[in-house]
């Protein structure tokens, strides 16, 4: 089992730079889930990782040994593909013995482990049927065991769920995390559903436009987004964003955005544009007096999700959307008041999209730059 | 107190909807004769052009005629048939039907594999233009290509005859005076028509497959050779198949041109093959009963390998989704 090691990676098509100058260590035993909308270069990474892409740039070790220019064949990876990729013209047996076969395994090991790969995805009834006789579940199944049968030093997953319908994706995520616990193998998975990333990952990579956003577990990820287009695209419904100002009084950190001014700790700090951000579970109807942030409009339209209620509220020309229990009665076009713990809220500068941290004592050099 | 069970919305509607719905099956079980009408044209010609000669031919075979308008026909019964079977040219010319149709396989199913999995190396603008080069002599009439080659092969001044003798010492003289020779020639003609006509479909089904496959089979660890064998070529089998076929059945039909404008069949029969000899036979000899039964044997006989492969291929076929 590995650890993979990416230098200032870079995939650039013709006029497109795919990925860019990404630095990434993957610890052995990672469950590494890269995130990110369709189109930032997530299948492309993994396909370098892969060795099916060479690199325009940059170096990939993995445990050590820089595999760059080594072809696919000899990096000893698994790969899941998003199209599953079975052979169509073998067996679910033969699919999954394919790997032993290149490897020269004997009879009775393959056997041994066809079958246990088998036995572990539940797919011995179906060893005969060819792929095309399978449902959608089945067939990732199959796709996963062909990944199983070899000690690879990684198992890298291209958006393997993405074909299944909503229940089945829920049990083969948690069957994923189970399968890894047992495992404790490295995991390269890729998706653009952050349900998947927050539910199996060990630690989040956030890519955007080719790039690293943050990289954390999906608590940090989560709860201290590292930048605006962070915070908008983890959690549902993203995290409400507002522009505003940074300004100083009577001795006060003070947040302006909607037309009103809120407090939000002792302390000073120079003007300074920001985006104020908070997630719709922590906008909260007791807060309403007391909070950091305040909110004063009108429920344009509301969302039962069954366990709780989603409102979108109008203030100004602004929407914000707040979460709340199903306990709290709320009608369309009535007034809606509520507040957010200074704690809660995440200030990101407006500049260069990255999050503010606030510090009791500031450093100079940030002092400085604010 | 006590439960109540909740009844299923709407079931007593849903079940006059299926009640309904059961008319409207018997009623469309009238079909539209639209459809009919459309192929009608395509169906007419089939029969006038195809199957009316086709019975005709049946017809002709168990009958003696010089082909003449004014002339009777005289029953035969099957003395056609034998007459056909003790035809001294008709074992020469299977033969080199064979020998044709082993040559073509090599043209357009063998070759082309391998240029086809070339070219896949090639990449943008120069591979589209070299699988261009390959097809255009398929586009080329065959007698075009024979009056080309004729001139190519010409005993006094034809490029190719030139380049051999003075470049190799190599003296070929009159090739299409030559048993060999012409066999060869008419070999090395058509397979270089054929060529560009098996690359096409090759490439064809090549692009056809997903390169997933080969990309997974290269991460388990499989070398390229391996992915040829395993993979690729198999997955390609519905296309060599079809190949295959196309090669057996119109091969024959191929190389009758060249035969007609090139060597009309000699020397002493050594390039003829069935077809030209079924022309000869009615046409040169006037013959069109014996003509009718060697047109129903060779019939039957190519029908039974279309037959053959077309079981092979649905068994080998699989689906790619
Ligand atoms: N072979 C290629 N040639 C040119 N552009 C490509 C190629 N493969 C991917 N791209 C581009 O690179 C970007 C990233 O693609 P990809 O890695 O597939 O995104 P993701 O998997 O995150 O959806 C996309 O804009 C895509 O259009
Ligand atoms: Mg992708």
């Amino acid at each position: 089992m590995s650890r993979i090691e990416i230098v200032g990676l870079t995939q650039q098509f013709k006029d497109h730079r795919a990925v860019d100058n990404i630095d990434l260590t993957i610890e052995d035993g990672d469950f590494v889930v890269l995130l990110g909308p369709s189109g930032c270069g997530k299948t492309t990474l993994l396909r370098m990782i892969a060795g099916l892409l060479d690199p325009t740039s940059g170096q990939i070790l993995i445990d050590g040994q820089d595999v760059t220019h080594l072809p696919a064949k000899k990096r000893n990876l698994a790969m899941v593909f998003q199209s599953y990729a079975l052979y169509p013209h073998l067996s679910v047996e033969k699919n999954l013995a394919f790997p032993l076969n290149v490897l020269k395994v004997s009879k009775e090991e393959k056997r041994e482990r066809v079958l246990g790969a088998a036995r572990a995805l539940g797919l011995e009834s179906l060893l005969h049927r060819k792929p095309r006789e399978l449902s959608g579940g089945q067939r990732q199944r199959v796709a996963v065991g062909r990944a199983l049968v070899r000690e690879p030093s990684a198992y890298l997953m291209d958006e393997p769920l993405s074909n299944l319908d909503a229940k089945l994706r829920t049990n083969t995520r948690q069957e994923l995390s189970e399968l890894h616990d047992r495992l404790s193998a490295t995991f390269v998975y890729v998706t653009h559903d952050q349900v998947e990333a927050m539910t199996m990952a060990t630690k989040i990579v956030i890519l955007n436009g080719g790039r690293i956003e943050q990289i954390g577990t999906p608590e940090q990820v989560y709860d201290a987004p590292a930048s605006i287009f962070v915070a908008g695209f983890v959690g549902s419904p993203p995290m409400n964003l507002l522009e505003g100002s940074l300004s100083t009084r009577d001795g006060h950190v003070q947040a302006t955005a909607l037309g009103s001014t809120s407090r939000l700790w002792p302390g000073t700090c120079p003007e300074h544009k920001v985006t104020i951000g908070f997630r719709a579970e922590h906008l909260r109807l007791e807060e309403a007096e007391t909070g950091a942030v305040r909110i004063d409009g009108v429920i344009h339209q509301i969302e039962n999700l069954g366990g709780e209620q989603v409102a979108y509220i109008k203030v100004g020309d602004h929407t914000v959307v707040a979460k709340c229990g199903r306990e709290v009665t709320l009608e369309r076009g009535e007034r809606f008041t509520a507040g957010v713990r200074a704690a809660n809220v995440h200030l990101f500068d407006q500049a260069t999209g990255r999050r503010m941290e606030w510090v009791e004592e500031p450093a100079p050099a940030l002092a400085d730059a604010l | 107190m006590s439960f109540t069970i909740t009844p299923v919305p709407g079931q007593e509607r849903y079940e006059r909807i299926a009640r309904e719905g059961e008319a409207a099956v018997r009623r469309w079980r009238k079909p539209p004769i639209a459809p009919y009408l459309f192929i009608l044209p395509a169906i007419a010609l089939l029969v006038f052009w195809i199957y009316r000669p086709l019975i005709e031919t049946f017809q002709l075979s168990f009958y003696h005629w010089n082909l003449l308008p004014t002339a009777p026909k005289q029953p035969a019964g099957l003395s056609n048939y034998t007459a056909l079977f003790h035809d001294r040219e008709l074992g020469k010319a299977v033969i080199n039907t064979i020998l044709y149709i082993a040559a073509f396989l090599v043209c357009s199913v063998i070759l082309p594999l391998v240029i086809a999995l070339m070219s896949r190396r090639v990449s943008g603008r120069a591979r589209t233009i070299y699988q261009a080069l390959v097809f255009v002599p398929f586009l080329v009439t065959p007698v075009a290509t024979s009056a080309v080659w004729r001139w190519l092969f010409d005993p006094y001044d034809g490029v190719i005859v030139v380049v051999l003798r003075k470049g190799f010492g190599i003296d070929i003289g009159s090739v299409f005076r030559s048993d060999h020779g012409a066999l060869i020639a008419i070999i090395i003609i058509v397979g270089w028509q054929m060529l560009g006509f098996g690359v096409l479909v090759m490439t064809a089904g090549m692009a056809g497959i997903s390169p997933d496959y080969a990309e997974a089979a290269s991460v388990d660890g499989a070398s390229n050779s391996t992915i040829l064998r395993r993979i690729t070529v198999p997955l390609l089998s519905p296309t060599i198949l079809f190949l295959a076929l196309m090669t057996i059945l119109l091969s024959a039909q191929w190389t009758y041109p060249m035969i007609d404008v090139l060597t009309q069949g000699g020397p002493d029969n050594a390039t003829t093959n069935i077809y030209y000899l079924l022309y000869e036979i009615a046409f040169n000899n006037f013959d069109a009963g014996m003509a009718g039964a060697a047109g129903t044997v060779f019939f039957l006989v190519f029908g039974a390998i279309a037959v053959l492969l077309v079981k092979l291929s649905d068994k080998l076929a699989f689906y790619d989704n």
